[in-house]
């Protein structure tokens, strides 16, 4: 046994709880016995009984992975399960699922997760690293002719390496902030698959209807754009959830008043995506709640940067600031909730706080010195009398139509700016708006993650999968290369507003407004917390729900 | 006969391969993208031009126009009609799926039109610039003038708001449940009925018009015939023929209306297929739905031809 002296030995505790702080911020990981989960069963819950839920809709395809619609999330989702996810009770805290633990490196470069044991697939199959392997290498490097939306999250992914049939670790060429990394690992999308699926389908299980997942509930029969019936997995890890018997998940379009009256009129228990004015029908109506809550979409009006005048930040600006945000949310108050805010997620904690928005040109409820500012800064650029004859191309849902007829008039009253509108079918709009066919435009882009090293670069990033301004910004990339490098948070958030700053100046788009979601259920419906859930694509798993009937 | 039917069979093939021809056509030179209904409306993915490349070659739409038309054709002929391009499922399927309850609504359409119609055009033809003839006249021009889908909506939400009814979501067949198979498609027959129904009524009354003063009308009433015997067994079989001929016209409007009745009322039909598959641009369910409605409008109007030779003996091919 070697000696230790004390200077020794006060070197050696030092370090270790140097260690140990640093360890307490990077290991996030609840500490749990390995087959605990922190959801455990609610003994006042019932058991029992089938939910009837509606969500959009019929999946194009059955490929989770590949896909960005909540009609592949929405059914699919219950079949299975994520390495970590977010917790259905708050919406928001990361915690163990199939990975019951997991560690980080000090230098934020290895993430390590320690896996169930005895977690079975629907076929019976064992659960392993191995599946989580090949899942995540596929999101990591799609194979040809796999598109995976997800692949840029986790773009600083070097190696994943199986440690044993239990343990993986993931190391990254460079440290990324843990709460992105985490935040892209419980992606609601990112779920678990068999390897041997994989394999099968060469990869490919766009058209493999029932590949099996670990998930409280298993497929039973399925008809197309009609219903997904699904049943309690009795061999559930989670013992004792979940708490239905069954689920009938119906296939109705999002806002379509079917999905409204089918739920009032007892035909279903729980609806998402409802129309405003149902939502109000249900709130309204005893016995039954409804609420909305935050999306992860932003309503955009897009100016083609490679087309004049866009291609002057000025100009740009002064259509941002000629267009009233607070008018543009009460257009459309009777087609979809809305609310005003920048270009980071108003609700996020990367927002300025609301109250500087509202004193921001642009934000205003007096829209005046906003629009004088507008006048100023297009005659600058050099259209001191207007604009006309521009292109606006408008996508066929009710809420851009209206908009567009909003946002015409207002540009025409404010700066006299004349556009044509265009409208055109969600597959005609993309392909219009991809080929950069069009002076301006409106839609809605979405994101996976709140988290500004997600959205950033795929609304405002060069070349991005979302950015149809096609912007360009130096200063602005290298910030968002800056961000997504930070790994403190402060410093982190003083960057995004200095990005931010940028984008009032130089604005890649406008933003319109900022989507809220609209659920209503009947009150015997428990278990599930939308109240403070932020988007569709996360928390859609019904484990945690009961029926108190 | 035979010899006429073989003749309309050819032009009904004639006919048939013209629509196939220009549905095919159209449903590859109107702009929109499947892949984007494949990857979500949201629009999360932007493919790199090969795998956008690859993915179409999948889809079979890089093939030459020719080649994609000749497997449109061997599908057909073999039965299985394709294949969706998105969720892979089978467009036969579906049709087996589907199809009865479109059919259902379609002959009920039919029945609710003749139901209504006649007896309203009869009794204004008798008796005309009365008060029942003036209502039946405003009537009818009322239920031409109103769009099938909206009359529909009002009907589901007046269901809904006064009785908290609403038809059941899912596809319920005949012989799975009569009464649920019943609630679905009641309300778009009404609807399509009356709108028929209305050309009916304002076609038999100004047929019987004439008929009821022709000389075998009057000799018929001369003989002592009771007026009831005079129009059912006299008048009416003569003012018919115009109105079959319409109906089979009108068939074709049952069926183009269905589409957007289906939708009104949440009914899973053909009609709402077709709908969901030309949001989607499933240009595989499009072309196969639209050819299947043309050859029934084709064939019920062939039927009607053939059924003159019966209704009118004068009549022979």
């Amino acid at each position: 046994m070697s000696h230790i002296d004390r200077r020794t030995f006060l070197k050696h505790a030092a370090i270790a709880t140097g260690g140990l702080a640093v360890a307490s911020e990077l290991l996030p990981s609840p500490v749990l016995a390995q087959e605990d989960s922190p959801l455990r069963p609610d003994p006042a819950a019932r058991r029992g009984g089938t939910l009837r839920y509606a969500v959009h809709s019929a999946a194009a395809h059955f490929d989770i992975h590949q896909s960005g619609t909540v009609a592949n999330i929405g059914p699919q989702g219950p079949m299975y399960d994520n390495l970590i996810r977010r917790d259905p009770r708050d919406g928001q805290t990361i915690i163990p699922d199939l990975a019951w633990k997991w560690d980080i490196a000090k230098d934020g470069k290895t993430y390590t997760f320690h896996l169930r044991k005895g977690v079975k697939f629907h076929d019976g199959a064992d659960f392993t690293a191995d599946d989580v392997k090949a899942t995540f290498a596929r999101i990591v490097w799609p194979p040809k002719g796999v598109v995976i939306p997800r692949t840029p999250l986790f773009a600083a992914v070097s190696e994943i390496n199986v440690l044993d049939p239990h343990r993986i670790e993931f190391k990254l060429k460079e440290p990324r902030p843990a709460k992105f990394m985490l935040g892209s690992f419980a992606s609601g999308w990112n779920v678990i698959v068999r390897k041997k699926s994989l394999e099968e389908h060469g990869g490919n299980l766009r058209q493999v209807m029932n590949f099996p997942g670990t998930g409280p509930f298993k497929h039973v029969s399925r008809v197309d754009k009609e219903i997904w019936i699904q049943e309690r997995n009795p061999n559930y890890w989670n013992k004792g959830l979940p708490y239905l018997d069954r689920l009938e998940i119906y296939a109705i379009p999002p806002f379509d008043p079917a999905n409204g009256s089918a739920l009032l009129a007892g035909k279903l228990d729980y609806g998402r995506l409802l129309d405003p004015v149902s939502a109000r029908k249900v709130k309204a109506t005893p016995g039954m709640t409804s609420t909305d809550f935050y999306q992860t979409v932003v309503q955009a009006f897009f100016m083609n940067n490679k087309k004049k005048p866009f291609n002057d930040p000025r100009v740009r600006r002064a259509f941002h600031l000629a267009l009233d945000k607070h008018v543009l949310v009460d257009v459309v108050k009777d087609v979809a909730p809305m609310m005003v805010g920048g270009f980071v997620y108003p609700f996020s904690e990367w927002a300025s706080p609301a109250a500087e928005m509202s004193k921001r040109l642009g934000y205003q409820t007096d829209p005046k010195p906003a629009v004088q500012e507008a006048k100023k800064l297009l005659a600058a650029a050099g259209y001191p009398n207007g604009i006309k004859d521009l292109d606006f191309l408008v996508r066929d849902i009710a809420t851009f139509r209206l908009w567009s007829v909003a946002i015409q008039a207002m540009l025409k009253e404010t700066i006299n700016v004349e556009t044509k509108l265009r409208v055109a079918q969600a597959s005609a709009w993309f392909d219009e708006a991809q080929a950069g066919n069009f002076d301006v435009a409106i839609s809605a882009i979405v994101s996976t993650l709140l988290d500004p090293s997600d959205y950033f670069t795929a609304w405002y990033g060069k070349g991005g999968p979302q950015n149809y301004s096609l912007w360009e910004n130096p200063a602005f990339h290298d910030l968002t290369s800056q961000i997504d490098h930070e790994l403190d948070d402060a410093r982190r958030k003083a960057l995004v507003r200095k990005a931010e700053d940028i984008l009032e100046q130089d604005p890649p788009l406008v933003p319109v407004s900022w989507e809220k979601i609209y659920d209503g259920w009947y009150n015997y419906v428990k278990g599930v917390n939308p109240y403070k859930i932020i988007g569709i694509y996360d928390v859609v798993r019904w484990d945690t729900a009961w029926l108190a009937k | 006969m035979r010899k006429y039917l073989a003749r309309r069979l050819i032009l009904a093939l004639a006919t048939l391969f013209g629509v196939s021809v220009i549905v095919f056509v159209v449903m590859r030179i109107l702009p929109g993208d499947p892949l984007v209904a494949m990857f979500g409306m949201e629009g999360f993915t932007k493919l790199t031009p090969s795998d956008r490349a690859r993915l179409i070659a999948d889809l079979g739409l890089a093939d030459p126009l020719p080649v994609q038309y000749a497997h449109w054709i061997r599908d057909i002929a073999t039965g299985s009609f394709g294949r969706s391009f998105f969720r892979g499922d089978s467009v036969r399927d579906l049709i087996v799926h589907r199809g009865p309850l479109s059919a259902e609504i379609g002959i009920l359409a039919v029945l609710v039109s003749w139901v209504v119609g006649l007896p309203v055009g009869i009794v204004s033809a008798l008796r005309p610039n009365s008060v029942s003839d003036n209502v039946a006249r405003s009537a009818s021009i009322l239920f031409i003038a109103i769009p099938g889908f909206w009359l529909g909506m009002l009907i589901v939400l007046a269901s809904l708001f006064w009785f908290g009814y609403k038809t059941p979501l899912r596809v319920i067949h005949l012989w799975q449940d009569p009464w649920a198979n019943f609630q679905l498609v009641i309300g778009p027959a009404i609807v399509l009925g009356l709108g028929q129904g209305a050309y009916i009524a304002r076609m038999s009354r100004s047929c019987l018009f004439e008929v009821i003063r022709e000389d075998y009308v009057r000799t018929a009433r001369a003989k002592g015939l009771v007026e009831g015997l005079v129009i059912m067994r006299h008048a009416l079989p003569n003012a018919l023929l115009p109105v079959v001929t319409l109906s089979g016209i009108l068939m074709g409007f049952v069926l183009g209306g269905s589409v957007a009745v289906e939708q009104a009322f949440g009914v899973p039909g053909l009609g709402r297929s077709l709908v969901t598959a030309v949001i989607e641009r499933d240009i595989v369910v499009v072309q196969n739905l639209v050819l299947l409605y043309a050859m029934i409008f084709v064939f019920v109007n062939i039927a009607v031809d053939l059924s003159y030779a019966w209704l009118d003996p004068r009549i022979r091919y």
